[in-house]
């Protein structure tokens, strides 16, 4: 048992290529997240039918969210931070279905999207205080404090990232090695929590974490 | 000084690094009793004030988040520790 990305196929058969069960199931995900808004969000009415207003409420539910933390700029940055939300909760719960691994058991997906967030994080600052005045607030209140502010924003990136990883494979190897102390009935609960509500958690904590580092990079 | 030869040397290390993972995992301690604490605050919180039951649950998250990542270090090193050799 090793933890960690296993590979699939070669592309071509070339070394460099390597196509992954984190890269498989990932775009499964995506496609089942763009059949699932395909079905709900078909014939959109005034007077919202049933499957539209599922979409609505879990619309409303992460708007309600950002919301408060960004005041005024909810609607904005909805379509980024839902992305987060609905991607990584899925991929979180989807290694419920039997052979299939977690692609956030993975540090590649996780930085992939932490680096996404660090990247908006430093534009939304230049946008807010222009590009100098973004590079003056890493040296307050004192010069000396600078290479410290600026380790405590590159930390930011690698933490975001290895919460959700360190959660989520920290349960794939508990389960396993109940897997391999006490095989029949007794990992079926540990599912249930480790695989369900840790990654129904995880996804919501991912994405208010990204929300909370928006936040502070424009105040 | 005492020479080993390199398998014995390399035994040593294997041993070493499985000692090493569990003592990582001893900070686990840290961020429970912080994150317990986090909640009990925020129970106390809800009895005092259930209307905002949600935004504090939330902000109890957020903390609990942050002050368990010490602990999600230690398990990443001890990971790395086992299966990294």
């Amino acid at each position: 048992m090793s933890p960690g990305p296993a590979v699939q196929f070669y592309i071509f058969g070339n070394q460099n290529l390597p196509v992954t069960d984190t890269l498989l199931v990932g775009w499964l995900t995506m496609i089942i997240i763009l059949i699932g808004v395909k079905y709900l969000t078909t014939k959109l009415e005034i007077r919202p039918n049933k499957k539209q207003n599922v979409a609505e409420l879990l619309i409303e539910a992460i708007h309600g969210q950002i919301e408060p933390m960004l005041p005024g700029e909810g609607w904005k940055f909805l379509p980024f931070i839902a992305t987060i939300f609905i991607y990584i909760t899925l991929s979180n719960i989807i290694i419920v279905i039997p052979g299939l691994t977690s692609p956030s058991a993975d540090l590649n997906l996780t930085l992939g999207l932490a680096l996404v967030v660090f990247i908006v994080v430093q534009q939304q600052g230049i946008k807010e205080y222009g590009l100098f005045g973004y590079l003056k607030s890493y040296a307050e209140p004192v010069i000396f404090l600078l290479p410290i502010n600026i380790i405590g924003e590159l930390a930011k990136p690698i933490s975001h990232s290895f919460r959700l990883f360190g959660n989520i494979i920290g349960g794939l190897i508990i389960v396993s090695l109940i897997y391999q102390a006490a095989p029949p009935i007794i990992p079926v609960p540990l599912h249930l929590w480790f695989d369900l509500f840790v990654g129904l958690i995880q996804g919501f904590i991912y994405g208010m974490v990204a929300i909370a580092y928006i936040s502070v990079a424009k105040t | 000084m005492i020479e080993f030869s390199p398998e014995v040397a390399e035994s040593i290390i294997t041993i070493a690094s499985f000692v090493a993972s569990g003592l990582a995992l001893i900070a686990g301690v840290g961020p429970g009793i912080g994150m317990g604490y986090a909640a009990g605050k925020a129970t106390t919180a809800v009895r005092r004030q259930p209307e905002a039951r949600g935004a504090i649950i939330t902000t109890m998250l957020l903390g609990q988040v942050v002050s368990g990542s010490t602990g999600i270090y230690s398990l990443i090193i001890a990971i790395f520790l086992i299966f990294g050799i």
